[in-house]
């Protein structure tokens, strides 16, 4: 690997300058001449029937340009609420106006009238049957047992044969459901592999308990905001500050009926993301709703506010998990049932539920996992969805059996952990994963093996795993006369990828770094490209831009063979030259002789193309290891060490993987100690940074990260996405060292002090 | 609204505005001026993407009234390189990689850059604590804290 000249190099990032200038634009920093300000409508209630809205005091207010509701959408399509609000602060309609105030005020001046419908917050009290239902006859009262036993006994009286197909089927059925019946299940899945009952019987330490994760908000710095401009012949740009250009592109086209081509949509620079920046009702369809009525530009943009009442957070989830292992460390079984609280839609992350199973050899596991309706806006990804809530369960638990067993956390760990070749619940075989020799990393990096504690002080460790996702991607590359090279491409740059991107190609050219440019096309001009999530995009557009100087290198090769009159056989790409191998005196002939060459060939000028789409990916591992001091008397922990080691496969830029594991670890940290969504009778009651605490530098100590880098078979140079894996193992970490410092176990995050002061009171360590 | 008269001396150049009394600081600068580089990130106080510097000491711009800023000299990230040259707190924020996705960025610069001004000899500790009002979602300020003691010492020997 040391081979490599500009890949795997801690390079300042191509952004660099636009950042720390002001320079870069943001998408409030889009301002069109003519431009109008939009301000959205919010419901004041969290659960209430819509009896009607009035605009005509908001109509008359100087400055107003446009208002739009529901009746605006001719799809029909829900933009906005017309007969109940299901959530605080869920859109009603929408003004635009000369001036921002003015468009707040005209807000305020929109009359609705609400019926007061019952709320319900809690997902344990959302599935009983007296719970208001949030949907309605939409929504199924199940899954049900109860039903399918019904059915199957209808079925048996009217048929001779029990063993029908048709019973056979819904016995089946049956087997998956539990005996409870639940109420307001917006989704389900459900999984199982060998036999739990068997595992469980066969186990000598059964641990269960119930694990209570918070809602959390992904809490990008820059709020969500658009600027929309439909102009006379019906074409619409938006400029917008969102991860997936492309998706938001058809997301317009397909709430608001207007073909593909007449809407060009420019991503902006991104003020954070995690996961929670693909939405395309937020403020993108408004935006072009207000730009259709007033013949001008609009720009909408949430407040901080707005982001906790109407952003697509994290869901929270309850998540009941018993496990069962031998006397001598062997997991046998694990069992878990989670209720997650998708708030008025349907889409938390149910199904990474199965993540509990972890690394781990785990022969006989059940799931049964229930997306529950609240009256809370909706929920999207953030940063590895689904896992850091399922991992901080299975691996709290697996603490607490390896405490019961007498075994050190560690090497109870790495007993279980699954190996190269071992089967995988998903089918086919473990590929080559640093699992061990990442958790053996971060225990040598900490000083795990020959750890000491002063009194109220503990050290605590968890795994979490993840594996990039994949998708379509497009990259040009021009080698121009003067030697340099232009990347040209339409993924968002999430914190760095555009200069992996951009390493790659100048690894592969041999141009100097600093020579190569990459520039961002919009979705008019741009190849298609995936929506930068789900650590995408080094693993995609870094395939993608390999291939794209692959075939520009090709034509270098040809042109060189033709200009220096020999075969391609005897040619080198070197140095920003190609050089006739054989040739003595030396021979070569650099890339700007050949890109200025080129433009009077047969041939044409110097263009690669990559395009790819799919290879499978490998898991990637994050190991971490924290030591902590608790107060008895304040409650209050103080993080003494943090230390984080992660399979990155390959870090094409080692600075930025560093800054990844670094922020994903205080992501995962805050989520464990500090964050949490609060809900009221009336929905959230903390919709700001003094109630909704975010850590700060005052907060945590340096946080160390440790690279470990067993290479992926498809990544780019072995790359693997590196993004998400960092949050998933913090929770149960901090976790972890809690119980290890003071004896308690927090089933339920944040560890705030006063939580952790009523523990040790009732445990009667208090004062 | 009636508009009040006010005076604003931006990164050396002087601008004479009319202004409503409702707008904040933040809101002249970027839509008035159209000095973009200073972020909304709250509009409360709490996040520190404002931060701009006021007669030599750091603040939020969304606390403050634009009219109560009238005859003050006020730095913003756009006034910080001076001849094509970046000032060293804004190298060093590229040289240790201590931005992301840079929306907050311009805010820690500032508030770094008067903090280095006023004594660059504090500890890490000390500007860890003296940060505190800033607030960071990607890089979980490890890199950040590097970038302002390497610009401190920078800062320190050139003196």
């Amino acid at each position: 690997m040391s081979d490599y000249s500009v890949v795997g190099k801690k390079l300042p990032r191509v952004d660099a300058v636009e950042k720390v200038t002001g320079a870069a634009q943001y998408g409030a920093d889009v301002h069109p001449a003519g431009m109008l300000y939009g301000k959205i409508v919010r419901s004041k209630h969290a659960h209430a029937k819509i009896l009607s809205i009035d605009t005509s005091e908001a109509e008359k207010l100087p400055g107003v340009r446009a208002i739009v509701t529901q009746d605006d959408v001719p799809s029909g399509r829900r933009v906005f609420a017309t007969d109940k609000v299901l959530y605080l602060g869920e859109p009603l309609a929408a003004v635009a106006a000369t001036d921002a105030d003015v468009a707040e005020e005209a807000a305020e001046l929109i009359k609705i009238e609400y019926e007061v419908l019952p709320v319900v917050q809690d997902v344990m009290e959302s599935i009983k049957s007296s719970a208001p239902r949030l949907h309605g006859d939409e929504t199924k009262d199940g899954p049900n047992r109860r039903d399918i036993s019904a059915k199957i006994k209808e079925l048996s009286s009217d048929q001779e044969d029990d063993n029908s197909d048709e019973i056979r089927k819904l016995k089946a059925e049956l087997e998956k459901y539990s005996d409870e019946v639940y109420y307001n299940i917006s989704a389900e899945t459900h999984n199982e592999a060998g036999d739990v009952e068997k595992g469980f019987a066969e186990s000598d330490v059964i641990v269960e308990d119930t694990y209570v994760i918070p809602r959390v908000h992904q809490t990008y710095m820059e709020p969500h905001v658009s600027v929309a401009s439909a102009d006379s012949s019906g074409k619409i740009t938006v400029w917008a500050s969102t991860q997936g250009p492309f998706a938001i592109r058809s997301g317009i086209a397909g709430t608001l009926g207007i073909p593909l081509t007449q809407i060009n949509v420019i991503g902006t620079t991104m003020g954070g993301g995690f996961g929670g920046r693909f939405g395309v009702i937020i403020t993108h369809v408004p935006a072009v709703l207000l730009s259709q009525k007033s013949g001008r530009p609009v720009r909408v943009q949430m407040t901080r506010e707005e982001e906790f009442l109407d952003g697509r957070p994290a869901p929270g989830c309850v998540i009941k998990i018993k496990t069962g292992a031998t006397n001598d460390g062997h997991i046998l079984a694990r069992q878990a049932l989670a209720f997650w609280d998708s708030g008025s839609v349907s889409g938390a992350s149910i199904g990474s539920t199965i993540r509990v199973r972890g690394v781990y050899k785990i022969p006989n596991i059940k799931i049964d996992a229930y997306g529950v309706h609240t009256n809370k806006s909706g929920t999207a990804a953030y940063r590895a969805p689904g896992a850091p809530q399922a991992i901080f369960a299975g691996e709290s638990q697996l603490d607490d059996i390896a405490e019961q067993i007498g075994m050190d956390p560690v090497k109870f760990r790495l007993m279980n952990m699954r190996e190269e070749g071992d089967s995988v619940p998903a089918g086919g075989s473990e590929p080559k994963v640093g699992y061990k020799e990442t958790l053996e990393a971060v225990a040598d990096a900490a000083g795990w093996w020959d750890r000491e504690s002063d009194d109220n002080q503990g050290w605590g460790v968890a795994v979490g795993d993840w594996t990039n996702g994949c998708g379509p991607g497009g990259v040009y590359v021009s080698v121009h006369e003067d030697g340099s090279a232009r990347i040209f491409h339409g993924s968002m740059d999430i914190t760095g990828t555009d200069t992996a991107i951009t390493q790659i190609i100048a690894e592969i050219l041999t141009v100097p770094y600093e020579n190569v440019t990459i520039r961002r096309g919009d979705t008019d001009s741009a190849p298609y490209s995936t929506g930068s999530g789900g650590s995408v995009v080094t693993f995609t557009m870094g395939n993608t831009a390999k291939l794209a100087a692959e075939d520009a290198r090709r034509r270098i090769l040809e042109l060189a063979a033709e200009r220096l009159n020999t075969n391609e056989d005897n040619l080198e790409l070197k140095d920003g030259a190609v050089h006739i191998v054989t040739a003595d005196p030396p021979k070569s002939i650099s890339l700007g002789e050949l890109a200025a060459y080129s433009l009077s060939t047969t041939g044409g000028p110097i263009v690669g193309k990559g395009a790819f789409a799919r290879q499978p990916s490998t898991p990637a591992l994050a190991a971490q290891i924290a030591k902590v001091e608790v107060d008895p008397d304040t409650g209050r922990t103080r993080v003494l060490k943090l230390v984080a080691s992660q399979d990155v496969g390959f870090a094409i830029n080692p600075m930025a993987v560093e800054g990844q594991i670094e922020g994903g670890v205080v992501q995962g940290y805050a989520w464990a100690m500090m964050e949490e969504m609060q809900y009221g009778d009336n929905g959230n009651i903390n919709p700001g940074f003094v109630d909704y605490r975010v850590p700060t530098s005052a907060d945590l100590p340096t946080v160390e990260s440790v690279i470990v880098e067993v290479p992926a078979p498809n990544g780019p140079y072995g790359a693997k996405g590196v993004g998400e894996p960092p949050i998933t193992p913090t929770l149960a970490t901090m976790a972890n060292a809690v119980k290890d410092a003071v004896g308690i176990r927090v089933t339920e995050l944040p560890i705030k002090p006063e939580k952790v002061v009523e523990a040790l009171k009732n445990n009667g360590h208090g004062a | 609204m009636a508009k009040h008269p006010v005076s604003l001396k931006v990164n050396g150049d002087e601008h004479d505005l009319l202004i409503e009394p409702r707008k904040t600081l933040l809101a002249v600068l970027r839509d008035t001026i159209g000095l973009t580089g200073t972020k909304e990130g709250c509009s409360t106080g709490d996040c520190g993407a404002c931060t701009v510097i006021v007669d030599g000491k750091a603040v939020t711009s969304c606390m403050v009234l634009g009219v109560t800023a009238s005859g003050k000299e006020i730095t913003t990230i756009e006034g910080l390189a001076s001849d094509g040259e970046l000032h060293p707190i804004q190298q060093a924020f590229i040289d240790t990689g201590g931005y992301q996705c840079g929306f907050c960025t311009p805010g820690f610069i500032m508030a770094s850059k008067a903090l280095v001004d006023e004594n660059p000899d504090r500890t890490e500790e000390e500007f860890r604590f003296a940060l505190g009002g800033n607030i960071c979602r990607c890089t979980g300020y490890t890199k950040i804290l590097e970038a302002v003691l390497q610009a401190a010492e920078e800062i320190r020997t050139d003196s």
